[in-house]
């Protein structure tokens, strides 16, 4: 990974059309401009985590793998041990 | 089917029928319906959910799309999946529901708050619990919110008897 550092109002660019700059800098959090082309979606990677998660979610399970998991479960009231 | 007295409009009961992903036919409460206006992240187009639990699946509740039988979400209260579970929900998401913004809803009183389960073979089972499934229980208007600024992960690992017995 290409670490940089920037200070607020200073910017990176990637490639030709892309530029990220800094807009405000706090003790936990950052604030950062995105200007790229149409064509590039910017989305915050938890989009994307979350995305494919529930793509996960929808796709498994057995009504048996879940059985298997209930039986796990602490958090189930009665739940075997 | 969840019965929480949430739904004014429903003054006469009209029973429909809906395919499950795990159940076969299922018949439903049109006022039961939840409304996901923006449907849920990879699945945009699935806008009407009912919840369904039953007593030898507690605490699972299954959210099933009521346009695509395949649909349906395995979650778990938050609490249940994690005690203490707080909630971040940013103002813009509050506002989409149809919250209050200036403060946290109340798990239970204002809101139903689900972590989606993903349960694969031969894996522990996870939550996430970054991005809870949040229903207005008052109008039954439900999101599923990204929390940017949560200490949750998208697949937190699921309380085990193992863990309990320590």
């Amino acid at each position: 990974m290409l670490v940089m550092r920037r200070r607020e109002g200073e910017s990176i660019l990637i490639g030709d059309d892309i530029e990220i700059q800094i807009l405000h800098a706090g003790p936990s959090r950052i604030k950062i401009g995105i200007t790229a082309p149409k064509c590039v979606p910017v989305t915050a990677k938890e989009v994307k985590l979350v995305r494919q998660q529930n793509v996960a979610a929808a796709q498994t399970r057995s009504v048996a793998a879940l059985r298997a998991m209930l039986d796990q479960l602490s958090a189930r009231p009665g739940g075997e041990k | 089917m969840l019965n929480q007295p949430c739904m004014t409009t429903a003054q006469t009961t009209t029973l429909l029928r809906c395919e499950t992903r795990y159940f076969g036919p299922v018949e439903y409460d049109d006022g039961s319906v939840l409304v996901f206006p923006d449907g849920v992240p990879a699945f945009e187009e699935e806008k009407r959910f009912i919840a369904i639990h039953q007593p030898i699946n507690e605490p699972l509740i299954f959210l099933q799309s009521l346009s695509r039988p395949d649909v349906c979400f395995v979650t778990l209260p938050v609490l249940a999946a994690c005690a203490g579970y707080q909630t971040r929900i940013a103002p813009e998401d509050l506002d989409a529901l149809g919250l209050e913004t200036r403060e946290q809803p109340v798990i239970g009183r204002d809101v139903l708050c689900l972590a989606v389960l993903c349960v694969e073979e031969n894996a522990p089972p996870t939550a996430n619990l970054l991005a809870p499934i949040v229903v207005n229980l008052r109008t039954r208007c439900g999101r599923q919110v990204i929390q940017t600024d949560s200490r949750y992960s998208h697949q937190e690992n699921l309380p085990v008897a193992e863990a309990a017995c320590s």
